[in-house]
């Protein structure tokens, strides 16, 4: 069913989205955290998103003989990557219990600012995924109406 | 005839408005996607195509198939070469809605005339 694929195509959308807001988040929360799960300072992560393939209906459709080249089942989530290109923030704090011998120490690779655009794109694109899906629910209970 | 060729396009209309509607849902999806090529569905092609084709009209609906196609004359609109501009692709998918409940309306409204025809109160 035509308007069900709709539906779960948006649904990917909206987990991706979601999924962007929660790394972001813990990007935020670790902003200042200079002991992160391998001992060194926190790196900032990013989620890498892809093009999913078909749903099992397209490929079914696809095998049957049917073109159906170029469909798509929404977005995947490739994997969640750790930023380490950019480098770590070097702050002089001698008194801090992580500072190396010359005082220094590492810094998380966050910067707020990009977090904060980051939250708002995905924050957008969370809501574009939520029309196109009130959409789809209409078309469908517009069409089941034919049967009254 | 019970069901017409009108009746019969406005049926694969509204099939493939709901197969539009999942190629552009599909882009929305993507809209973070870096390199993502966009998609879209041509069933107005189609259905044209299939009514002013030389085969009998009914036949060519019958065996109608919409599939998406990517997009190539789409430019990039993004630094990460991806072709979604995403303010167009809710337009289109507003106004393919319209289009949808359009075709719906009118195919409501002809099985109303034959209901009436039939005697069944509706």
């Amino acid at each position: 069913m035509s308007l069900f694929g709709g539906l779960e195509i948006s649904a990917s959308g909206l987990t991706a989205e979601r999924l962007r807001m929660d790394v972001t988040a813990e990007n935020l929360a670790n902003a200042q955290t200079t002991r992160g799960a391998d001992g060194q300072a926190y790196r900032r992560k990013e989620v890498v998103l892809q093009e999913a393939p078909g749903s099992f209906g397209a490929s079914l459709s696809a095998a049957m003989g049917g073109s159906g080249n170029g469909s798509s089942g929404g977005v995947h989530v490739a994997g969640i990557v750790q930023d380490t290109t950019t480098p770590l923030k070097r702050v002089y704090d001698p008194g801090h219990p992580d500072a190396d011998a010359q005082g220094y120490v590492s810094m998380p690779n966050v910067d707020t600012v990009t977090e904060m655009v980051d939250l708002i794109s995905a924050q957008r694109a969370y809501e574009a995924n939520v029309t196109a899906m009130q959409s789809a629910k209409q078309m469908f209970s517009r069409t089941l109406d034919l049967l009254r | 005839m019970l069901f017409d060729t009108t009746q019969l396009a406005l049926e694969r209309a509204i099939e493939g408005a709901g197969k539009r509607h999942e190629a552009l849902a599909a882009n929305i999806a993507n809209a973070n996607t870096p390199g993502y090529q966009r998609v879209d569905v041509d069933f107005h092609g189609a259905l044209q195509a299939a009514m002013g084709g030389d085969e009998d009209s009914n036949t060519a609906l019958e065996g109608l198939s919409f599939s998406p196609a990517k997009d190539a004359s789409a430019g990039a609109t993004r630094a990460d070469g991806s072709t979604v501009d995403i303010d167009s692709e809710s337009a289109k998918l507003a106004a393919n809605a319209l289009e949808q409940q359009a075709a719906v309306q009118v195919a409501h409204a002809r099985l109303g005339i034959l209901k009436a025809a039939m005697g069944v109160s509706s």
